[in-house]
């Protein structure tokens, strides 16, 4: 299936927007507007949708003329365009995107064709399901792991990157060796919900969840 | 505009080619997903600068049309469009490209309308250029790490996973030959990760909307302290009951 390359998925939708207008602006233009203001990183409402990888959201206004000789095109619709790379399956991704992010879906969707129509987290999938557009081809140059299993082993790796460099030139196998452990007990490598990092996290100093940086 | 979350750089171009060769530039994909062309693509695992992307080919009846107001699209040409997560800046990712792998990109560009080849380079940054189009909003869930990181720490996790089940019942002398062993196999994945360098226009846009935000959550918090300060010395007892204070406090934090 091209939309999907391992465990990781593919998503690529372009929802219509309604010719419309509010207060001499465009729809078009307001959607653009209202996705620049969403709160970006750690504070984004995707940072709170489990499994999102990355995501990325435009208006296509219209397509692009490459000059004479080539023939003039342009698209009747302007299209909210929504790009994601998730773990796992699409509709139990966008079930949680419902969830957890239906207040920017209502700020920015309510602007596109049919959505006044969409009540539940059933209508989303189906409404999401109509506006989606198969991949060609999928290329994935990172690892398709769940999202709180990179997330823990970013943690794991910049843990032990200072732990080495702490403990350069320790002599003593015993005290090294106490140290590791209590360096284990602290990092609990197995365990997913924390210490980790934060989804979206963009800084060191607020990075770690359940334990010190 | 933000075309960066942290690390990584979002590229979305959207190009024509002609109708007709929709379905020759499909089979072209799919070639590249078989044993005998995939070398032509080695190159982009090469780069190891790349997250995920995607190509998506579309005709005017693949773009979706929910109602009967909405407007059939009638288009001259068939559009691939290419979605690319990368790392580092926008020149870097496009020269790269061109050096690693211009026998990849002219098979998978080469019956785009305009396509000017892979190299020279000028030619097609400008083609690049010309047909992206920008990103509005971008999340990354660990702006901090590049792809490498990413696939480094796996590679961490995974060995530090072993090394606690190697040493579970080790003497001091078996664990400290153990731990140097693992810092051997890992000596190449443990660079430290911290945030990303204001290295565009692009990252000191975002840096200057972060600012723009904390400014503006500074100026709240000292509004709710002088108000909090005032109701404790009994000099105000509602936040409504003396609204001029309040905003000549406002004015004057701004």
């Amino acid at each position: 299936m091209p939309n999907k390359n391992g465990n990781a998925y593919g998503l690529t939708v372009l929802c219509p927007l309604k010719n419309d207008s509010e207060d001499d602006q465009s729809y078009a233009a307001i959607v653009r507007r209202k996705l620049r203001e969403l709160p970006l990183d750690e504070e984004s409402p995707l940072a709170a949708v489990p499994e999102t990888y990355l995501c990325r959201m435009f208006v296509l206004d219209d397509v692009f003329y490459e000059g004479d000789p080539a023939g003039e095109d342009h698209l009747k619709s302007k299209y909210l365009v929504l790009v994601v790379e998730l773990h796992g399956e699409r509709d139990a991704w966008l079930r949680a995107m419902w969830t957890h992010a239906q207040d920017c879906i209502q700020k920015l969707w309510k602007y596109c064709i049919a959505f006044q129509d969409v009540r539940s987290a059933d209508d989303w999938v189906a409404y999401i399901g109509r506006c989606q557009v198969d991949t060609t081809f999928y290329f994935m140059g990172s690892t398709d792991e769940p999202l709180a299993e990179q997330l823990k082993a970013l943690y794991l790796k910049q843990e032990l990157a200072h732990f080495a460099l702490e403990h350069q030139g320790v002599k003593d196998p015993a005290a090294l060796q106490r140290s590791f452990q209590d360096f284990l007990a602290r990092v609990q490598p197995d365990n997913l919900s924390g210490p980790t990092w934060r989804a979206g996290a963009s800084s060191l100093e607020t990075a770690v969840v359940g334990g010190r940086t | 505009m933000s075309n960066i979350a942290g690390k990584a750089y979002a590229m979305n171009l959207v190009t024509p080619l002609a109708k007709l060769t929709v379905w020759a530039n499909k089979a072209v994909f799919w070639a590249v997903g078989t044993r005998y062309f995939a070398p032509r693509l080695d190159g982009l695992l090469t780069l190891s600068m790349i997250h995920y992307a995607r190509w998506v080919i579309l005709r005017d009846k693949d773009f979706p049309r929910l109602s009967v107001e909405q407007p059939k699209e009638k288009l001259k040409y068939g559009y691939m469009m290419f979605f690319s997560n990368f790392n580092g800046s926008w020149e870097q990712y496009v020269d790269s490209f061109s050096a690693a792998i211009p026998a990849g990109l002219d098979l998978l560009w080469r019956k785009n309308v305009g396509w000017p080849t892979a190299v020279p380079e000028q030619p097609f940054h400008r083609y690049v250029e010309f047909n992206q189009v920008w990103t509005d909003y971008y999340y990354n869930a660990y702006p901090m790490a590049a792809s490498n990181d990413v696939k480094a720490a796996k590679r961490v996790k995974e060995r530090l996973r072993k090394m606690v089940l190697d040493t579970e019942r080790a003497s001091p002398t078996q664990f400290l030959a153990q731990y140097h062993a693992m810092l051997k196999d890992l000596q190449a994945d443990l660079g430290p990760m911290d945030a990303t360098p204001i290295v565009s226009l692009a990252a000191e846009d975002i840096a200057a909307r972060k600012r723009v935000k904390t400014l503006s959550q500074q100026r709240e918090d000292t509004k709710a302290a002088v108000l909090s300060m005032r109701m404790q010395s009994g000099l105000a007892t509602d936040p409504s009951a003396n609204p001029s204070n309040t905003n000549a406090g406002e004015s004057k934090s701004a």
